[in-house]
This record gives C-alpha cells, sequence and structure tokens, in this order.
C-alpha cells in the first residue's frame, strides 16, 4: 500500500545502480543519489513501457511501479492493480510466474488483437527483491507493419497487373503480326492498349496511396480539417464528372468553423472524394445526390438515417464497416453521402472494404474500378478513429457516413452545444 | 457483522476471483484468435494447441466455480458483492462456452487443411473471426474495468456479426453448388463461421453480466435476443 502510492518505486535500487563502476572523475553515485528523483525521471521517460510486478504468498501478482508508457499502453488506473486487469494474454502471464519462480528472464512476442492489433515484444526480468519483476514491453507494430506491407503490396501489384498487362502484349503481338497493315484496327487497338495503360499508372497509384496510408496507420493524425469546407472542395472537383452526366448534388453543412474533425485535411478530402466518386459512378445520368455534414453528434448506429427494416425489405440493410473503440465517449462530426443509384445487395455489404472488392455480376468494363477506392477509405478512418456505415438497397440507392472526432475550439464550445441538429 | 479484517479478506477473494475470471477470458481470447488463425493458414500444430487450451480453460471454470460457491456459501454476500460472485460463476460458465465453440473450429480446421482444392474464402472467415475476437476482447476490457458503458456499446452492436455470416453463408452455399467436391469442406467451413458467431454471442452475453454485475438490473432496451448461458432452442441440435 505504501509503495503503492507512488508511480514509481524510488525505494528499489536497482541491480545496475551498483553495478556501475565508478566514474574517474567523479565519485560514484552514493545510494540516496540513486533513489533521487532523477533517477524517478528516468524511469518514467523510458519509451519502453516498463512495470514492476510483484506477488506475495499466493495471491496473484500487483503493478507496484509503471512508468508513463506502460500506463497508457496498458490503461493502468490505478496503482496496485492486479497484472491481470491489464494483461491478460495467457503466455505473458505464464512467463511472469515463471520468471518469479524460478528467476530466470523471459522472452516473448505478443499480439494484442482487437481491431488496431499491437505487436509487443515482452522481456520479464527478475528483481533481487523477493517475489519481484520487471516486464518490459516494446511496440514492434510499426516494423512488423512494414515488412506485412511490403509483402502485400507486391503481391497485390503483381496479381493485378497481370491482366492489363497480358492484354497489352496480345495487342502488341497482334499489332506486328496480321494487324500491321490495317489502319483501323491499330487505330482501334491503340486506344485500348491506352485505357489499359492508364488503368495500370492508376492502379499503381492507388496502391501506392493504400500502402502509405497502411503504414501511417497506427501514428495518430495531427490536425484539424473543416468537414464543410473539405465537402464543398470535393464536391467543386467533381463538377466535370457530374456535369457530364447532369447530375445534381446538394450540399448541406454548418457555415465554415463550425464542423472541425481532428484530422489531416488531405486524407480526409480524399475519404470525401472517394465516397462522392463512387456516388456520382453508380448512379444513372442525371440522378441526384446530396451531402450533409453535420458537426457534434454521437457515434450511433440508430441514428445514421434510414430505417433498417425498410432497407432490409428490399434486399439492402445497414452495416457498419468499422467503429471506433470506446466510441460511445467522444463527439463525432458526420458527413453522410447519399445517391439513388443501383444500391448494393445486403450480402456483398460486409466486404465492400476488402481490397479489390467489386460487387460481381456488375459487367466488368460497363463501370471502370479496381474496389481499392473504400479499402482507401477505411483505413482512412481507422486511423482517425473514426466510424463508418453503410446504407443501401438494391434499385433503391446507397449512403455512406463516415463520423470523424471532432475538435472542439476552446473558446467556442459553447456554441457548439447549441448548434447541435 | 464482520469485522474490518474479515471485510478486507473478503474484499480480497473477490478481487481475486475476479482476476480469474479475466485469466481465463484471456485464455478464451487467445482461444478463438488461434483457433481463426489455424483455419486461415491452414495449420495443424495451431489447431492441435487450440484443443490442448481447452483443456486450461475448463481446469480454471471448475476452480472459479468451486470458488465462487463456496465464497457465496461462507460469506453470503449481499447486493453488489453477491452479484460479483454471481457474476463471476456466470461469466465462467460463458466463457467456458465460448472456449468450446473455439475448440470446435480447431478441430475442423485440422479438416479443412487436409481439403483440396483450397477454399478462396478463409479471408471471409477470418474478418469475421477477428470481429468477433475484437467483440470479445472489449467486453472483457469492460469486464476489467467495471465499465458499463463499454459494456453497452458491446452490447448494442452485434448486428455487424450476424452480416458478416449470411454474407459467408451465401458464399459458401453458392461454392458448394458449383463444384461438388468441395462441399465437405464448405460445410465444415459453414459450421466454422456459426460457431463465431455464437462467440459473438457470449461476447453480448459477457456485456450483459458486466450490467448485471455493476448496475443491478439488466440492458433497458428490449431486444429480441438471445441471452445467457444456455443455448438457443433452435440450435440445440448438432
Ligand atoms: N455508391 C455506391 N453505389 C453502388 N455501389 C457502390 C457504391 N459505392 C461502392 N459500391 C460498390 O462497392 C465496390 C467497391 O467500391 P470501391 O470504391 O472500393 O471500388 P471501385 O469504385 O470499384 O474502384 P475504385 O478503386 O476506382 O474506387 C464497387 O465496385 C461497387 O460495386
Ligand atoms: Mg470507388
Amino acid at each position: 500500500m505504501e509503495l503503492g502510492q507512488h508511480r514509481y518505486m524510488p525505494v528499489l535500487s536497482f541491480p545496475w545502480r551498483r553495478a556501475a563502476p565508478p566514474l574517474p572523475s567523479e565519485p560514484a553515485p552514493s545510494v540516496e543519489q540513486a533513489d533521487s528523483p532523477m533517477f524517478a525521471a528516468v524511469f518514467e521517460a523510458i519509451p519502453d513501457a516498463v512495470l514492476v510486478v510483484r506477488r506475495e504468498g499466493t495471491a496473484p501478482a500487483k503493478i507496484v511501479a509503471s512508468n508513463v508508457a506502460a500506463r497508457e499502453t496498458l490503461r493502468i488506473r490505478a496503482d496496485e492493480e492486479q497484472l491481470v486487469s491489464v494483461l491478460r494474454h495467457p503466455e505473458v502471464l505464464g512467463s511472469v510466474e515463471d520468471t518469479l519462480n524460478t528467476g530466470e528472464g523471459n522472452e516473448l512476442r505478443y499480439d494484442s488483437g482487437g481491431l488496431r492489433p499491437q505487436m509487443l515484444r515482452v522481456w520479464v526480468r527478475s528483481l533481487p527483491m523477493p517475489q519481484t519483476a520487471m516486464i518490459v514491453l516494446r511496440d514492434e507494430t510499426e516494423a512488423r507493419r512494414v515488412e506485412r506491407m511490403r509483402v502485400d503490396f507486391l503481391a497485390n501489384a503483381s496479381h493485378e497487373l497481370r491482366t492489363p498487362l497480358a492484354s497489352l502484349s496480345g495487342f502488341i503481338e497482334t499489332l506486328q503480326g496480321h494487324a500491321k497493315e490495317d489502319p483501323e484496327a491499330r487505330d482501334r487497338f491503340l486506344d485500348i492498349m491506352s485505357s489499359q495503360a492508364k488503368r495500370m499508372s492508376r492502379l499503381i497509384d492507388d496502391l501506392l496511396s493504400l500502402s502509405r496510408i497502411e503504414r501511417n496507420e497506427h501514428v495518430p493524425p495531427s490536425g484539424v480539417c473543416d468537414l464543410s469546407l473539405a465537402a464543398r472542395e470535393a464536391a467543386d472537383g467533381l463538377l466535370p464528372t457530374i456535369a457530364a452526366k447532369t447530375a445534381r448534388i446538394e450540399l448541406l453543412a454548418p457555415p465554415p468553423g463550425e464542423a472541425l474533425a481532428l484530422g489531416e485535411r488531405d486524407q480526409i478530402s480524399q475519404v470525401i472524394q472517394n465516397l462522392l466518386d463512387n456516388a456520382v459512378k453508380y448512379s444513372p445520368d442525371g440522378a441526384s445526390l446530396s451531402m450533409r455534414v453535420e458537426s457534434d453528434v454521437a457515434f450511433d448506429t440508430d441514428a445514421a438515417g434510414a430505417d433498417v427494416a425498410a432497407l432490409r425489405d428490399s434486399g439492402g440493410g445497414r452495416l457498419t464497416l468499422l467503429s471506433p473503440e470506446r466510441g460511445h465517449e467522444n463527439r463525432y462530426v458526420r458527413l453522410r453521402v447519399a445517391d439513388h443509384g443501383r444500391g448494393i445487395a445486403r450480402e456483398h455489404l460486409p466486404r465492400l472494404t476488402e481490397r479489390f472488392y467489386r460487387v460481381p455480376g456488375q459487367k466488368s468494363g460497363e463501370i471502370p474500378g479496381t474496389g481499392l477506392g473504400l479499402a482507401i477509405v477505411k483505413h482512412i478512418v481507422n486511423r482517425h478513429r473514426g466510424a463508418l456505415i453503410v446504407e443501401s438497397a438494391p434499385g433503391h440507392g446507397t449512403a455512406f457516413s463516415v463520423y470523424f472526432p471532432m475538435h472542439e475550439p476552446e473558446q467556442t464550445s459553447v456554441r457548439g452545444v447549441t448548434k447541435a441538429l | 457483522m464482520m469485522t474490518e479484517h474479515t471485510l478486507k479478506f473478503f474484499e480480497e477473494e473477490l478481487s481475486q476471483l475476479k482476476a480469474d475470471v479475466v485469466r481465463m477470458g484471456g485464455l478464451a481470447e487467445r482461444q478463438v484468435v488461434e483457433a481463426v488463425r489455424a483455419v486461415a493458414e491452414r495449420d495443424v500444430a495451431v489447431a492441435e494447441a487450440v484443443v490442448v487450451m481447452d483443456e486450461q480453460l475448463d481446469t480454471l471454470q471448475h476452480e472459479i466455480e468451486r470458488c465462487a460457491i463456496r465464497l457465496i456459501a461462507l460469506r453470503q454476500p449481499v447486493a453488489h458483492d453477491l452479484r460479483r460472485a454471481v457474476g463471476a460463476l456466470k461469466l465462467s460458465l460463458v466463457l467456458e462456452r465460448a472456449g468450446d465453440y473455439a475448440k470446435n473450429i480447431a478441430k475442423r480446421a485440422l479438416v479443412i487443411g487436409q481439403s483440396d482444392p483450397e477454399i478462396p474464402l478463409t479471408r471471409s472467415v477470418q474478418r469475421m473471426g477477428e470481429l468477433v475476437a475484437s467483440r470479445l476482447k472489449e467486453a472483457l476490457d469492460a469486464y476489467s474495468a467495471g465499465d458499463v458503458k463499454s459494456a453497452k456499446s458491446v452490447w448494442n452492436r452485434d448486428e455487424d456479426i450476424d452480416e458478416h455470416y449470411n454474407s459467408l453463408f451465401r458464399e459458401l452455399l453458392t461454392y458448394m453448388m458449383g463444384d461438388p467436391h468441395m462441399i465437405t469442406a464448405c460445410a465444415h467451413l459453414l459450421f466454422v463461421a456459426k460457431n463465431l458467431e455464437r462467440i459473438g454471442d457470449y461476447a453480448t452475453s459477457v456485456a450483459e453480466i458486466v450490467q448485471y454485475e455493476i448496475a443491478g438490473e439488466e440492458f433497458a432496451d428490449p431486444r429480441p435476443k438471445w441471452s445467457g448461458v444456455e443455448p438457443r432452442p433452435s440450435e440445440a441440435s448438432e
């Protein structure tokens, strides 16, 4: 109890303090110095998560000290907490027991699971106090993620490029052979070849951007993005396409400065653009679309819009494609892109954000696309700790709602509450 | 009348009980994750490890049950303390069931691993597995933190698991109709999906027990949802 009131343990004398050879110029640190605030500060500042656990009698091991990194990674709430309540991975618990029993150190890797899994490397070392051990956890998510990404990227790129490449070589062969003297065929083939080449280069762009986004997925975004402005810009950017389809687009948004999302402007713009691009692409000519921005909303699957029973009746449904952990604690800004296009049948909803997934049955070539747009959306939204919900019914239309954590400007927070829709 | 000393002792027993339940939860979680991995990566060794893990889970369940009953009988707790003890007991049963389903998945993984040609659907199963595992994780986090709000948010959204199940179900049917050689393996995969769906239901039960333990009542909204430890009537067979 006495020890537990400290976040660090000044009374612990770590073995390396004793072992430190005296420096020639200065006297060796005395025990008092070793227990000084400096050591406490060093302990706190270590970037790896460090825990000291102790077992008394047969009771389960308790945490007697932890540094900032440990308290953040493991969400340690109180002092004197049982180890198992913050770390319940059986193998980690096993090695801690093992070290406490035998005094021998252990090392292992562990995967936190969950939607944003963290890969941690764990060291358990016995300390020279009775029944006491130190646990160090190092986050290796980044390194392993990069590794996996490279493998995925190569696999995806080679797989997806094979088809257009094969068709290109086919056309080249034909042009070299019997189509050589046929100007009409040659022109037609060159057209197809050029569109294949464009497709390939767009594919590579998309894959690169997906891979970049994935790589940063664990780094919390910084900055503030005005969702109203971003939505307007995205709509303006698509004007040429929209005009060509004579579609109408309706934008409903609070005035600038009132719907602020915590996040990176470029990425949020890309989300809006991909959703809007789909809405236009999968709608018939002349159809109208709507975009609606709202500020200060709770994450609530039921408030998203359409009536689920009605959607189900027409073969569609609503599905949360991504939900934030502990989403009920936050306020959000929401963007909803709705169209009156072909819609998506219920059974396809769970796979929409999968890479390269395109709803089958739409004749390929009819509407070009690579199936990466929504995968990119999902990764960006996940990085922002946001949410993504789809509602759709075949023949009626589709709506995607994205939630981003809200930025509350310090002075205007009162205004923010009163103007909730 | 309990003396201060017995009170402290009693509190320790209760938190020990909770620690055991959380430890059991950690095991069950692991079992689910590994069972799904066994299916996705066709890994026989992993599948066998899951089956072994289940024995640990059973042992722990008996231990928790014994302690909870002893605690209730000897100390006759009331109100919140009683709910903590009963909650631990209920949770141990739920987690044990979840572990059984994970074991069942692992056993099927052994068969699916032998199937030839490979079924191109293991990715969908994996995604559903990840979803279920993360739901279980959230529910257990809520229990270990005593956080009713998080529990409620788990309880509120189990529909997406059903959606994944339905979508997978259709896909598997398509494969089975397309190629009779796939029928056996697909049928096993179908049960894997069904088992995952049930484990998802157990995550919801965990959330319900957290609410019961802390607030002493069930979640308010009416919900045509199976809850509790017994199998749903329609699924009692298999
Ligand atoms: N608004 C929508 N209406 C109907 N179907 C949609 C809509 N948005 C997405 N889809 C379906 O989801 C699939 C995946 O969408 P996604 O944006 O990921 O890929 P894409 O549009 O095919 O290609 P791209 O990578 O160029 O965006 C689409 O192929 C389409 O079948
Ligand atoms: Mg798209």
